[in-house]
């Protein structure tokens, strides 16, 4: 029997998962630029985007070891030694596209190591990271003597590298963001159009399902581990070239913006599913909130209070769009 | 979008009253149109009370000046986090900024701020190379005050011992150069061996952890040396938790939990560095530069003095009026007695702020 004229000439156009989430975006923006108008200027909105640009980027990434049920505490000290190797090369004299490699091999190196760890000590990433974590950050501390590295030849902070990415060279928008999302097309891709991905969802919905399917899940896990740590390398030499500093705590505090944006962005902690697209929006979220609390002018003792609410408010946004979505589906 | 399911509305509007709270202590847009000098003031930690310190007071120059002052900073400390404050207040339309600069990778951005019109003045932490005054203590100089005075009470320079030195960000210049001092001076015992400098945290239980386990490991040390807030407090809680009333504690600021220390015998010495001055004095020299026209985008120095506590004696700068250590420890509970006893230097020395600039290598000298 053929489908009735209604069914097949009306198809329901289906909304992208991420929906509900930029409109809960959509929401604080329009409530923050309501109450100070001046935050919506298009520069303040593209700064803000470019302030948070790293941090969505390391969002973006650890979808994939969300999806695979794990999550890594390491990245932001991985992140850290990656951007001091960068620089230390560079400032050794080293070209510096060849100190840009090199701060993203090690941190794809540092991040193959916790996959390694992971599956052959048979723990959860995050035990593993843990450990790892303090590692990274104690042999940062060693090679940068406990201070900054600060690049400060002008062979260096005047190559192209450092010029296009610390703003020095007037864009319409900031070159790093270009550049982050243009990572996140690729992410995408990576994740819900490879074979790679399709394999790390199935992990995170059943490892055992996928072990005995013939999915190679410690390889799989090693590699996922390896491309968190190569994005954070990535998310080093990115802040290094932005900052054209990197401290002694470079990405000490990113462990929870991050993750709070991957997970505000609609990915859930029990593995099986992700988005990508989402924990861009969620990283804008994090970041529309610290800027609206300073916008509004709200003092520094309720700051802390009003994030917390407001992420609530955000998370409960997209969670009445996604109930409304499923009532109707 | 209509919400058909009642359970949804209700859920909707319970969202948005949380949205109403946040909202709440919010400036209206009448006050907002009443055009006021702005000031934001940024510090690189919420929630510690050294720092609560320097926010008070740069609330009193507000009050005092007739502006409006908004305060922010991360959570936790870390410099991106800082400048992407310090950025945001710069976006929120502010005349001028004070922020502490921790990390030398905000430099670069605090200088673009500079660059586009925005005044800044820096305090509590020196950032080299940003094109603004700073406001603190000579900090070598403070640590060879202080390692002098742990010296003098241990033997002077016939002194034979383990001296702990713990400092609670390594890395941070001022801190680093407080250690400098003290290494320093502790130098000129010849005797004298220096466990450390070991990383002794900035969180307070963290913190008192650190320095429990460094006495632990040195139970025969003749004193215990911090370089940060929190450090004094804890030497003493954790030397009266292990009954050894031999090592000498000393350490930084005049936190009332260091007071309590000092008052009960279980440290002994606590420099502080005058965060009235590091919170007032900032606030004051923006907003005469903005009323007066006077750029300030050069590195300069303004001295805060270092005030020298013991449980028996008070030394306060700038030629203070003499203090007991009773009077200290009421005006580190109250804003009221802190802004009556630091009138002569709001008078004076803040005042003359322009003539009383040093070069910016003064504070390292």
């Amino acid at each position: 029997m053929s489908q009735s004229g209604a069914e097949s000439g009306t198809r329901r156009f289906k909304l992208p998962e991420e929906t509900s989430v930029v409109i809960a975006l959509v929401v604080l923006i329009g409530i923050v630029g309501a109450l100070r108008p001046t935050f919506l200027k298009p520069t303040n909105l593209l700064n803000l985007a470019a302030s948070y640009a790293i941090a969505a980027l390391l969002a973006g990434c650890i979808v994939f070891l969300l999806s695979m049920g794990e999550i890594d505490l390491s990245f932001g000290w991985i992140l850290n030694l990656s951007a001091v190797l960068a620089g230390l090369s560079m400032i050794a004299g080293l070209p510096i596209w060849l100190g840009v490699l090199i701060g993203i091999f090690a941190g794809t190196v540092m991040g193959a190591l916790n996959g390694a760890l992971m599956v052959f000590m048979r723990l959860p990433l995050i035990i593993i990271t843990l450990g790892t974590a303090s590692v990274f950050q104690g042999v940062s501390l060693i090679s940068n003597n406990s201070g900054s590295v600060v690049p400060t030849d002008e062979r260096i902070t005047q190559h192209i590298f450092f010029r296009a990415l610390g703003g020095s060279i007037d864009t319409p928008v900031p070159i790093i963001l270009i550049f982050v999302v243009l990572c996140f097309v690729g992410l995408h891709l990576l994740l819900h159009k490879t074979r790679f991905g399709y394999r790390i969802l199935a992990i995170g919905s059943n490892p055992e399902a996928a072990r005995l399917a013939g999915i190679p899940t410690k390889k799989i896990k090693i590699q996922v581990c390896a491309l968190m740590g190569a994005v954070s390398g990535i998310g080093g030499v990115l802040f290094l070239g932005f900052r054209g500093a990197v401290d002694p705590s470079t990405g000490g505090q990113m462990l929870l913006p991050v993750v709070a944006a991957a997970i505000i962005g609609g990915t859930p902690l029990s593995g099986g599913a992700g988005t990508v697209w989402g924990s861009l929006v969620g990283a804008m979220i994090v970041g529309v909130i610290g800027v609206g609390v300073v916008f509004i002018g709200i003092d520094a003792v309720w700051g802390t209070l009003v994030t917390g609410l407001v992420i609530l408010f955000a998370i409960g946004v997209d969670q009445i769009v996604r109930v409304r979505k499923r009532k109707a589906s | 979008m209509k919400i058909k399911s009642s359970k949804t509305r209700w859920g909707a509007l319970a969202l948005a009253g949380v949205m109403a709270i946040s909202v709440a202590g919010v400036a209206s847009p009448a006050q907002a149109a009443k055009k006021k000098i702005t000031i934001g003031f940024v510090v690189h930690v919420v929630g510690n009370p050294f720092i609560q310190q320097i926010i008070d007071a740069a609330k009193m120059a507000a009050k005092d000046l007739g502006v409006t002052i908004k305060v922010t900073g991360p959570a936790g400390a870390e410099g991106d986090a800082q400048l992407t404050a310090v950025q945001n207040m710069a976006a929120a339309g502010v005349d001028g900024i004070a922020t502490s600069v921790p990390s030398a990778s905000m430099v670069n951005g605090l200088n673009a701020i500079i660059k586009s019109g925005i005044p800044i003045v820096q305090f509590n932490g020196l950032g080299e190379g940003v094109n603004a005054p700073y406001v603190g203590e000579k900090s070598v100089e403070s640590g060879r005050i202080l390692g002098k005075m742990v010296l003098d009470k241990i033997g002077g320079s016939g002194a034979k011992g383990k001296v702990i030195v713990g400092n609670c960000y390594p890395g941070f210049p001022v801190l680093e150069n407080r250690q400098a001092g003290v290494l320093e001076s502790l130098k000129k015992a010849a005797g004298v061996q220096v466990v450390g400098p070991s990383d002794v945290k900035v969180d307070a239980a963290a913190n008192f952890a650190a320095w429990q386990g460094l006495l632990a490991a040195n139970s025969d040390a003749l004193a215990m040396v911090g370089l940060c807030a929190p450090d004094v407090e804890s030497i003493g809680k954790v030397t009266k938790a292990a009954s050894n009333t031999k090592v000498i504690g000393g350490g930084y600021d005049l936190t009332a939990g260091n007071l309590e220390a000092l008052a009960n015998g279980s440290a002994h010495i606590s420099l502080g560095q005058t965060p009235f001055i590091q919170g007032y004095a900032p606030v004051y020299i923006l907003v005469d530069s903005i009323r007066k026209g006077i750029k300030i985008n050069k590195p300069s120095f303004l001295n805060s003095g270092t005030e020298i506590v013991t449980a028996t004696s008070v030394t306060e700068p700038f030629k203070l009026p003499a203090l007991t250590f009773k009077n200290l420890q009421a005006m580190a509970t109250s804003k009221t007695k802190t802004r009556k006893y630091y009138e002569p230097v709001v008078k004076g020395y803040i005042k003359d702020w322009k003539k009383n600039l040093k070069p910016v290598s003064d504070e390292s000298a």
